[in-house]
């Protein structure tokens, strides 16, 4: 298989167009803080300017799933300074052997019981097939071990629930949903954008995911094709949805500030009837309160426009593409003003005005040379992993410092609640949860073709 | 260097820290026979503030580790008008603190970490305070917080130096006590070099004094079963 083709499609777009431009530094002062180094005035003579990193201590990580969505996460941790990847896990020899430069010094198992039982793994990473998370996430977490499970975080709402739950029960550990978009800054920039009123009254969204790949992946038997296959098959899969829809719904959702009441679904197989029982083409719609609705297109036969969501206000509409984003105004809206010094992009025969984090009059006159480029250029999976890894020491840390300080068990999800705010962005457990319902029973509503209600105590732990 | 030569050495230094170790526990043990003890418990507060040439900053902690110790027959209790069991003012009490400094929480992403390497935090973990006066300020009314000046050792990035700082005690719910203080400090005094942004083209600059203050709380310790 092509290494660089991206298996879910969340992330193609970030290597190839967005690593230009933007400085670390940059990303860190639109982050509100700021990279530090100690002030030559007061150091004494001869004393050479001290500087520093804004990461925090290494944590010792362990892969269990080494497919090409492991090795993507492998190659994304390899260039993190504080992620040593000590240990791989994968129950197929050949998986392993093709992952193994992404992390040449891990310690290798066919069994990931015995990759728990290594003392060096501090934290686990399961990127096994969604229909196998449970056991391998329970497992982890009854080993003491901190946990980021991929997104859907199972296949089944029952395994879903019973992961949630036990994420819950081990106040101890950090849980993280693989809803890597979540933990994308210029995703959390935007939001506050939007709820701040730059789009008027929100209207309806929709969002769409377009690409022609087969999604059928090639094996050196029919027993090998069939497990690498887990997608295609609806008995070990949550469909389109369930797999690539779940991040742009929970985006969506997220956006939205609120949950769905019901969902319907249209789709089947209208160009891959290769035996597979997944639909290749659908569509789906979420009602949501006070009559703004959802729609979402998602198809493996035609890539054209890609994928994007959209917010549609009386005052502007946002298109979100990748790690770009244009607000696109009415004639009758008010003039904000900064708007006249940022980017703008012809889209069909509408103007885009281009949102970036750092789009103020100071920047732009600043950093001509740079304004236009995206403020946040790595891949929303960085992030992700740059959030699981410094949460998963401070959890560590905190945990133990306040054990040591006549701190008592009951206590502790109050006192790490109170420390939230030092966290890096990341879906927890309730987020993972509620975003694998919702993308599951939007799977059930396209087999069916019918609408589903979504009550509340779906949505319940 | 041989082999052998290392081993040696790692092993002289593994014996002074084994001795080390064990000279405090006697002591621990020796002064809790005729002293009663207060330990630390769940909310208490340490906050570190500052200046710089944009906007103030604190950085925020919720651990302070350690124990409170007075002679056998002092009662802390801020209702009553005598202080029970002290003369002239003078309370023989045995304080050590703990901050870690891993422990303290900036509003700015970035930020702690920067500090935690200001500090030194990877061979100087801890913020320490050892007690070495406690005196009663003048009369106490009854009802109204116990107030204390202090004297002691602070320990900041390995540097020690002394330190004066007013202390009151209050009541605090269940029994607990609320050990309260505040103390201007220069991070210079201590080896700590004022961070500043390396964007900010000199401009922007923090100031060299922050003022810690604390909330302690603690109780009684539970008899040894």
């Amino acid at each position: 298989m092509n290494p660089n083709e991206v298996e879910n499609g969340q992330i193609d777009w970030t290597r190839r167009e967005f690593l230009r431009g933007a400085s670390f530094g940059t990303l860190m002062m639109l982050m509100g803080g700021v990279p530090l180094e100690a002030q030559q005035t007061n150091a004494p003579a001869g004393d050479a300017p001290t500087t520093y990193h804004t990461y925090g201590p290494p944590v010792s990580l362990g892969l269990v799933g080494c497919g090409a969505w492991g090795k993507e996460i492998l190659q994304t941790l390899a260039l993190l300074p504080n992620a040593p990847v000590v240990a791989i896990c994968d129950t197929y020899p050949a998986a392993l052997r093709k992952v193994k430069d992404a992390a040449p010094k891990a310690e290798t198992f066919d069994d990931y019981k015995k990759l728990l039982a290594s003392p060096k793994v501090e934290a686990v990473i399961v990127a096994t097939p969604s229909h196998l998370h449970r056991e391998v996430v329970e497992a982890a977490l009854a080993a003491g071990k901190h946990v980021y499970c991929e997104a859907p975080l199972a296949s089944t709402h029952e395994d879903a629930l019973e992961i949630a739950r036990a994420a819950k029960a081990a106040v101890k550990l950090n849980f993280q949903s693989g809803l890597q978009v979540r933990s994308d800054p210029q995703k959390h920039w935007l939001v506050k954008f939007i709820r701040g009123g730059a789009v008027g009254k929100t209207v309806m969204a929709r969002s769409q995911w377009h690409k022609k790949t087969s999604w059928r992946r090639p094996a050196a038997n029919p027993e090998r094709e069939a497990a690498l296959n887990w997608r295609l098959n609806s008995k070990t899969s949550g469909g389109l949805l369930g797999e690539i829809g779940i991040h742009q719904l929970d985006l969506m959702r997220w956006y939205l500030n609120g949950r769905p009441t019901s969902v319907a679904g249209f789709g089947g197989i209208v160009n891959y009837a290769d035996g597979r029982d997944v639909a290749d083409t659908l569509q789906t719609v979420l009602e949501f309160a006070n009559g703004v609705n959802l729609s979402f297109d998602c198809t493996l036969a035609s890539s054209f426009d890609s994928d994007y969501d959209m917010i549609y206000g009386t005052d502007s509409s946002v298109m979100m593409r990748g790690n770009k984003a244009w607000m696109f105004k009415e004639n009758d809206a008010p003039l904000v003003g900064w708007e006249v010094y940022a980017r703008k992009d012809l889209f069909y025969n509408e103007t885009g005005i281009a949102l970036v984090a750092d789009a103020s009059k100071q920047k732009a006159m600043l950093n001509k040379a740079t304004a236009a480029e995206a403020s946040f250029a790595e891949s929303p999976l960085h992030y992700a992993l740059v959030s699981f890894v410094k949460n998963s020491h401070l959890t560590a840390t905190q945990v133990e410092d306040f054990m040591s300080s006549g701190g008592e068990l009951a206590d502790l999800p109050t006192f790490l609640a109170k420390e939230a705010g030092s966290r890096g962005p990341a879906a927890g457990y309730q987020e993972g949860f509620e975003a694998t319902a919702l993308a599951l029973k939007a799977n059930e509503a396209v087999i069916k073709g019918q609408k589903i209600n979504l009550p509340k105590d779906l949505f319940q732990i | 260097m041989s082999f052998t030569n290392t081993t040696s050495s790692f092993g002289a230094r593994f014996l002074t820290l084994a001795a080390l170790a064990g000279g405090l526990g006697f002591a621990v043990e020796s002064g809790a026979a005729d002293a009663v003890r207060y330990t630390t418990k769940f909310g208490s507060k340490v906050s570190i503030a500052g200046t710089s040439s944009i906007h103030a900053w604190t950085m925020d902690g919720q651990i302070i580790q350690g124990f409170f110790e007075v002679p056998a027959g002092v009662v802390l209790d801020p209702a009553q008008a005598n202080l029970a069991g002290v003369t002239d003012g003078k309370l023989n009490a045995k304080v050590e603190t703990m901050i870690p400094v891993r422990s303290l929480k900036s509003t700015h992403s970035g930020m702690d970490e920067v500090m935690q390497q200001a500090m030194n935090a990877e061979t100087h973990p801890k913020i320490q305070f050892s007690l070495t006066e406690m005196v009663l300020k003048g009369p106490h009314a009854a009802g109204t917080p116990l107030q204390f000046d202090t004297k002691g050792d602070l320990v900041v990035n390995g540097i020690t130096n002394k330190i004066s700082i007013p202390v009151s005690i209050e009541a605090a719910d269940k029994g607990k006590l609320k050990v309260v203080g505040m103390v201007p400090l220069k991070m210079t005094d201590f080896k700590v070099k004022p961070p500043a942004p390396a964007v900010g083209l000199g401009l922007i600059t923090t100031g060299d004094e922050v003022k810690i203050s604390f909330e302690w709380l603690i109780a009684l310790a539970a008899p040894a079963k």
